[in-house]
């Protein structure tokens, strides 16, 4: 269970990304964040794993505040958290394996980490986790040698190694085609479905929305102006939500 | 007032003061370009005596009340290639009046540069073990009365007899020897009194005898100007210099000769000292590019105040070349491989410096927000998420600064005693052609085969290197065994370059000094004059006056120790009153009119204006009498009188500076324009893929890339021989240089050309100039001009140092002041320098940003 309880979030020089934001999402459950762009997204996910620390309100998982943890207990709170990004965010001059591995850093002893070592089950693991994303061979190729969707699963499997909880995904299908995208969204549902990871993934495709989420939060200039299952995303509700030029767009497409 | 009236007023004002016209129409830029044009060109007619130049000026003028004219009634002209015209017409005509262009001296001096290109062509690789038969026959050089006699010298074998024992500058001497090889040619040598051995000519040739079949020959001598003006003996006084006349004679195998171990000495020193450079500026930069970034300093204002002044050194470091630096470094530790590390590591600690910085500049905080997401702590991101971003883009800029360092290091000898320049610039003094041409082939080949293994390994890194891939077991090999061969170049180099730390402790005073000097540059002088208070002394001793054998002499300010002496008894020279903290002479008068200066170490006044200097009774000569005459002991100094004016040093910096500034331009100019056509015979897009095409295409690259391999400075000092010391030399170097480096850029421009265009044009019916002139040339223009801009930005750099071997600018000038030890006017060109390739670095880069 994640609990948001009146996140708020200024940047310096007084943007107001997040306003007062509650609301709760039970284990399990794949959550969609939806909204414009610049309505407060990343920095909402980006608050639940701390790389943005809130200016007020609390975050609640599983009993622990993760508003309040610091130093290593963060690092302890953030190793069950896997995160999935829209430029995938790999290291580009290391190895895909040493990309994977380092899903692992939470958990290995740091120093002997330092120097590149992992322990041989890590390293199993790393493959499975690759052959689990359907790309095995590229185990020794440089990162920035794989085509988009192929990074993004290598990204995915980073996570995966993570042994996560819970996923945060920040517009994961933003950079790839429709067909990878939904490649990609599949691995995510079923991570959710046979793990029971918790999933909370921000979507700009309506179509998607409905296909894959079981709960959505909508978000308008760093206010929640929805929550709700899906279905109940209806054309009026989500012209609340996407503001007026909504009307330009029809469910399903792009909507900025 | 009527329009009419009104309009003719405005041209009239424009005529009156340029650019008035233009402002009081509110059209600021023409306004202000005509307004700071004409002073400009008038200054500079002024400045180079060239009258041609006032007539640009008059154009300009003339059209700016012409223009501003047509603009009040309504028609302002809309081109302005007129005045542009003019005005860079008249800029050329300057720029080649001041850098003293004469191609005629191309054609004159040909005859004094013969002997070397034809030595270019014979190095001195291989040759015969010699057996030598060397005569020599001491010579005083002057004559001087008495004569005294030196004793005839010579081995059992071969004897040198001169048919007179002395002689002075341009004598001439006949010369007889015997035992010689018979019937065999050999040279004639000069020996000066420290050793300095040089080649005697004859009508600009080496001096060459043949003995006939008793091994005896005669010949004729011209005794050389062998030793430096000042280092001529005092009237009355002489020097022993040796005349050596010798033979080599081969006999058995080729072998490598003396020259080609030599060079290969010095260019193991060479590479040793770019190597040690390079790795230890790497580690020092490290630190300092991540103190020079933006992104990691920007937050506090504190760390944005290190940062600015991290990158406000780092920019004055560099823009001072490294040939300045070993010369500075000479200064401070003494000439030699040492003060060459310190150079080539200063300036590239800056550079590095810079360039790490952008490297950590351009870091994507991207993965590394992934890396910590994972929960990893603050260490394991920076190895994981930082350092493999960093470590290839540093690896990459280290090779590339070690290409660079291995250039410098090659030229650094010229300066100082150190790598393989040395040898050159020796060389080229003894007149050695040969071995010169061996060692210039020599750091020719080194230079282009360090350029591609760098370019090839750079290429390499940045998109070879996979952190974390795992290895075999030969590569862990090879990783070790590459471990230990670094670890050993590292040390070999350590002892090669002759590092001692402990020096610059020892000479710390020197550098402090040197510092000090440096960062006070002589701005305002005052005239001075020259201020004396003086004493007597007689000698001998027994000539004086009972009386006054013990008195000391109380002048005004002035006290000597004793006023009745031997010459070469201790004698203390005290003075008081003086002017405080200034420099004093003391000047010797001797009874017979001869007089002495010396300028010692101790002789600054302390706080309180007195000064003591313990020293001996001086005379001119031992054989000099004075008979209880008096000796006038002065105490000089110089003493500012009348007001403060620009100093001498600022005036001549500023001169040398535009020199240096149209030196860069003239061979910026001639370099692209024969570039330019050349450059298309290297495109591959252009000559084709035919037999013809690909020879032309690889005949004009491989050209282009030897070429670029001879340093400028190599090429400056060949200059200087041909057609004399001067601008000139330094044009003609930049010029050469300029032509395969701008070719390259411009025929891979070419290359780049987009064919879509191209086709485009072609298929709206366009013919073959229409289709060049709208759809190729758009394309080169503004990367041509990017490169040629960047190309002067180089060159002015280079032109600040080219003197130092000849070229001209201000380099020579410069050089000329550190060995006079004038650092307060050294000062002044430093900080000229710094500021002017500072400037155009920033125009260059501005411009350059607008184009691309
Ligand atoms: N580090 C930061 N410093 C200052 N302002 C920021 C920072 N990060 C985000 N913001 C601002 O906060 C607001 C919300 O940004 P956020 O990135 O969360 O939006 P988003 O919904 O993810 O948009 P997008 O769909 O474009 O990714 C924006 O106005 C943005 O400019
Ligand atoms: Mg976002």
């Amino acid at each position: 269970m994640l609990t948001v309880e009146k996140l708020t979030k200024v940047f310096p020089g007084g943007i107001v990304a997040l306003k007062d934001v509650s609301f709760a999402v039970s284990k399990g459950e794949f959550m969609a964040v939806i909204g414009l762009s610049g309505s407060g997204k990343s920095t909402l996910l980006r608050c639940v794993n701390r790389l943005i620390t809130p200016t007020s309100g609390r975050i609640i998982w599983d009993d622990t505040d993760i508003t309040k943890a610091r130093g290593p207990e963060l690092r302890r709170i953030r190793r069950r958290i896997g995160m999935i990004f829209q430029q995938f965010n790999l290291v580009k001059q290391s190895s895909v394996s040493t990309n994977v591995l380092s899903g692992r850093l939470g958990y290995v002893s740091p120093w002997s980490s330092l120097l590149g070592y992992f322990p041989s089950e890590d390293r199993v693991r790393a493959r499975r986790a690759l052959e689990q994303v359907g790309i095995p061979e590229k185990i020794h190729e440089r990162a920035d040698t794989l085509s988009g969707g192929q990074q993004q699963r290598v990204a995915i499997a980073r996570a995966l190694m993570q042994k996560p909880q819970l996923i945060l995904a920040d517009e994961p299908v933003a950079s790839l085609d429709p067909v990878l995208a939904h490649a990609i969204l599949q691995y995510l549902e079923q991570l959710n479905r046979e793990q029971g990871i918790t999933v909370l993934c921000s979507l700009h495709f309506l179509d998607l929305v409905h296909r894959y989420a079981t709960q959505v939060v909508g978000l308008k200039a760093g206010e929640l102006v929805f929550q709700g299952r899906p279905k109940e995303l209806t054309r009026e509700r989500f012209r609340e939500v996407y503001g007026e030029e909504a009307e330009m767009a029809t469910l399903g497409k792009p909507l900025d | 007032m009527n329009p009419r009236k009104q309009h003719l007023l405005i041209g009239l004002i424009a005529l009156i003061i340029p650019g008035a016209g233009h402002l009081i129409q509110q059209n600021f830029q023409r306004g202000l370009a005509v307004l700071i044009s004409i002073p400009l060109l008038i200054g500079l007619a002024c400045w180079q005596e060239t009258p041609l130049v006032f007539a640009g000026a008059a154009t300009v003028w003339l059209w700016s009340a012409w223009d501003a004219w047509r603009a009040s009634v309504g028609r302002p002209t809309k081109t302005t290639i007129v005045p542009f015209l003019a005005g860079t017409i008249a800029v050329y005509i300057v720029a080649l009046a001041a850098t003293d262009i004469q191609p005629a001296r191309l054609i004159s001096g040909f005859p004094s540069i013969r002997p070397i290109l034809s030595a270019l062509t014979s190095p001195d690789i291989l040759a015969y073990p010699t057996q030598d038969k060397i005569g020599t026959a001491p010579i005083l050089v002057p004559c001087v009365e008495p004569l005294p006699r030196p004793d005839v010298q010579g081995s059992r074998q071969t004897i040198l007899l001169p048919s007179a024992s002395c002689a002075a500058v341009d004598d001439t001497v006949r010369i007889t020897g015997l035992g010689f090889f018979p019937n065999f040619e050999g040279e004639m040598w000069w020996r000066n009194p420290i050793g300095d051995l040089q080649r005697l000519t004859k009508d600009g040739r080496p001096q060459i005898f043949k003995t006939n079949e008793k091994g005896e020959f005669s010949a004729t001598i011209k005794i050389p100007l062998a030793v430096p003006i000042s280092a001529l003996p005092v009237p009355g006084q002489t020097q022993t210099h040796q005349i050596e006349a010798r033979q080599h004679k081969a006999y058995g195998q080729l072998q490598p000769t003396e020259t080609l171990r030599l060079v290969v000495t010095k260019m193991g020193e060479t590479l040793a000292l770019a190597f040690l450079a390079t790795v230890l500026a790497a580690i020092f930069a490290i630190p300092i590019g991540f103190l020079a970034a933006r992104n990691l300093m920007g937050a506090g204002k504190i760390t944005l105040a290190v940062y600015y002044a991290v990158r406000a050194v780092l920019n004055i470091i560099r823009s001072i070349e490294t040939l300045i630096w070993a010369i500075i470094f000479g200064v401070w530790v003494g000439l030699g491989p040492f003060a060459g590390t310190l150079a080539l590591l200063f300036h590239s600690v800056a550079a590095l410096g810079k360039l790490y910085s952008e490297a950590v500049e351009s870091v994507d905080p991207r993965p590394i927000e992934a890396v910590r997401a994972t929960g990893a702590n603050q260490l394991q991101v920076i190895v994981f998420g930082v350092i493999p971003q960093i470590v290839p883009t540093f690896l990459s800029f280290t090779l590339y600064r070690w290409d660079i360092n291995v250039r410098m290091a090659t030229v650094i000898g010229l300066v100082c005693d150190a790598g393989i320049g040395f040898l050159v610039i020796q060389w080229i003094r003894l007149g050695s052609y040969n071995a010169m041409a061996t060692s210039i082939i020599a750091i020719t080949l080194v230079i282009a085969v360090l350029d591609y293994v760098s370019s090839v390994l750079r290429r390499h890194i940045l998109t070879g290197v996979n952190f974390g891939k795992v290895k075999t077991f030969r590569q862990y090999a090879f990783r070790i065994i590459g471990v230990f061969v670094f670890a050993g170049l590292f040390l070999w180099s350590w002892n090669v370059a002759d590092i001692r730390i402990d020096y610059l402790v020892r000479d710390a005073g020197n550098g402090l000094r040197l510092a000090r000097e440096l960062l006070t540059p002589e701005i305002l002088t005052r005239p001075t004059e020259l201020r004396s208070i003086s004493a007597e002394i007689r000698t001998p001793r027994q000539s004086c006056p009972a009386d006054e054998v013990m008195k000391t002499d109380e002048g005004p300010g002035i006290r000597l120790s004793s006023t009745c002496s031997n010459v070469g008894e201790p004698l203390t020279i005290s003075g008081e009153k003086l002017p405080p903290d200034t420099r004093v002479y003391i000047r010797w008068q001797f009874p017979d009119g001869g007089e002495l200066r010396v300028k010692e170490n101790c002789c600054d006044t302390d706080a309180d204006g007195r000064v003591s200097l313990e020293t001996r009774v001086h005379s001119l000569a031992d054989s000099e009498k004075h008979d209880g005459r008096p000796t006038r002991i002065s105490i000089q100094w110089p003493e500012a009188v009348g007001g403060f004016q620009l100093s001498e040093a600022i005036k001549k910096t500023l001169d040398l500076a535009l020199i240096t500034l149209l030196m860069a331009l003239i061979a910026t100019t001639l370099g692209s324009l024969i570039a330019i056509p050349v450059s298309f015979l290297a495109a591959r897009n252009i000559v084709g893929t035919g037999p013809l095409g690909s020879v032309l295409y690889y005949a004009v690259r491989t050209v282009f890339n030897l070429w670029r391999s001879i340093e400028p400075m190599i090429l400056a000092l060949i200059f200087a021989t041909w057609v004399g010391l001067g601008p000139f030399a330094g044009v003609l170097a930049l010029t050469l240089n300029n032509i395969p480096n701008l070719g390259k850029l411009f025929s891979e421009a070419i290359e780049e050309i987009d064919m879509g265009q191209v086709e485009a044009l072609t298929a709206t019916g366009a013919n073959r100039l229409q289709v060049i002139r709208f759809a190729v040339i758009p394309q080169l223009i503004p990367k041509f001009t990017a490169f040629i801009l960047y190309q002067w930005d180089i060159n002015i750099r280079m032109s600040t140092v080219i003197g130092f071997v000849g070229g001209g600018g201000i380099g020579h000038q410069w050089r000329v002041w550190v060995q006079l030890n004038q650092y307060a006017a050294a000062a002044v060109a430093t900080w000229a320098i710094v500021a002017m390739v500072w400037i155009m670095d920033y125009v260059s880069s501005r411009m350059r940003s607008r184009l691309v």
